[in-house]
């Protein structure tokens, strides 16, 4: 397995994970972000960037971020509403990698799942140093 | 045209509800413990200050939290059912900064709503920005 996200190539599916949205954890994410909406509409509901989050948290465990490196864009598309305690799977891909001016650009596509299908979809683009 | 809804009524041109919040450096850790990413440059001060950003800086994903905050303000459950977004980073967000999220209904296509979303600093410098996407029920 590659040691940093820096050594991925184009191509590279990292290994499919899952993770359970414990209450927990969605306090201490919404604790932190300190988002007042979420919790007016139904104190079950998961904001849909926790989710993004999570998902990124489970490609970054599997391949470290090189430091320094900045996220430089974002798409999401949100499928339907999560709740806590639901289990999800995430699948990713590097779907784009360049060099300009000494630093890497690279897209990858992530796929979060619940046992009834995509709830969210994604492109994160990122940027870290080449010498990285 | 006019899009009636529970949370607010918009037209073509209309801003959403904008929100302001601080960034803290304490927040910085609490987010990097949540999230898992514990790059240095958010957290390490000796570190950041050999960047080209001289200190430490927010976390990308935390400044668009302040962003879907404002969405699931203004639209309700429907932004986490239907919600889309596009956006770039365009400046960094640094500990200190009051950051305000706000957005305009641009185009309504059927019961598709299609809004200009951004994210400023106290200074005006815009932070992010990109496009929001959400179907109303």
């Amino acid at each position: 397995m590659p040691s940093t996200l820096a050594a991925l190539p184009k191509g590279y599916e990292f290994p499919p994970t899952t993770f359970t949205l414990s209450c927990e954890w969605v306090d201490a994410y919404i604790d932190a972000v300190g988002d007042t909406a979420i919790k007016s509409l139904n104190p079950d509901l998961v904001p849909p960037m926790a989710v993004a989050a999570l998902g990124i948290r489970a490609l970054i465990e599997a391949s470290p971020l090189p430091p320094g490196t900045l996220h430089a864009g974002q798409e999401l598309s949100f499928h339907r509403a999560i709740n806590v305690g639901e289990e999800l799977s995430v699948r990713a891909k590097v779907v784009s990698r360049g060099e300009r001016a000494g630093w890497v650009l690279m897209s990858v596509d992530l796929e979060v799942s619940a046992g009834d299908g995509r709830v969210m979809s994604g492109r994160a683009t990122i940027t870290f140093p080449v010498e990285s | 045209m006019t899009v009636q809804r529970e949370r607010v009524s918009l037209g073509v041109g209309d801003e959403l509800p904008a929100i302001t919040k601080e960034v803290t450096q304490e927040q910085l850790h609490r987010y990097a413990d949540a999230s898992g990413d514990h790059n240095p440059l958010h957290l390490d001060p000796d570190f950041a200050a050999t960047t080209q950003f001289g200190g430490t800086i927010a976390h990308g994903m935390l400044v668009l939290a302040f962003i879907s905050e404002m969405l699931t303000s203004a639209f309700g459950r429907d932004w986490l059912t239907s919600g889309r977004l596009k956006i770039r980073f365009r400046a960094a967000a640094r500990p200190g900064d009051w950051l305000t999220s706000s957005g305009r209904l641009k185009k309504v296509d059927d019961a598709r709503l299609i809004c200009d979303i951004e994210c400023r600093n106290a200074g005006g410098e815009v932070v992010l920005d990109g496009t929001a996407e959400v179907t109303v029920s």
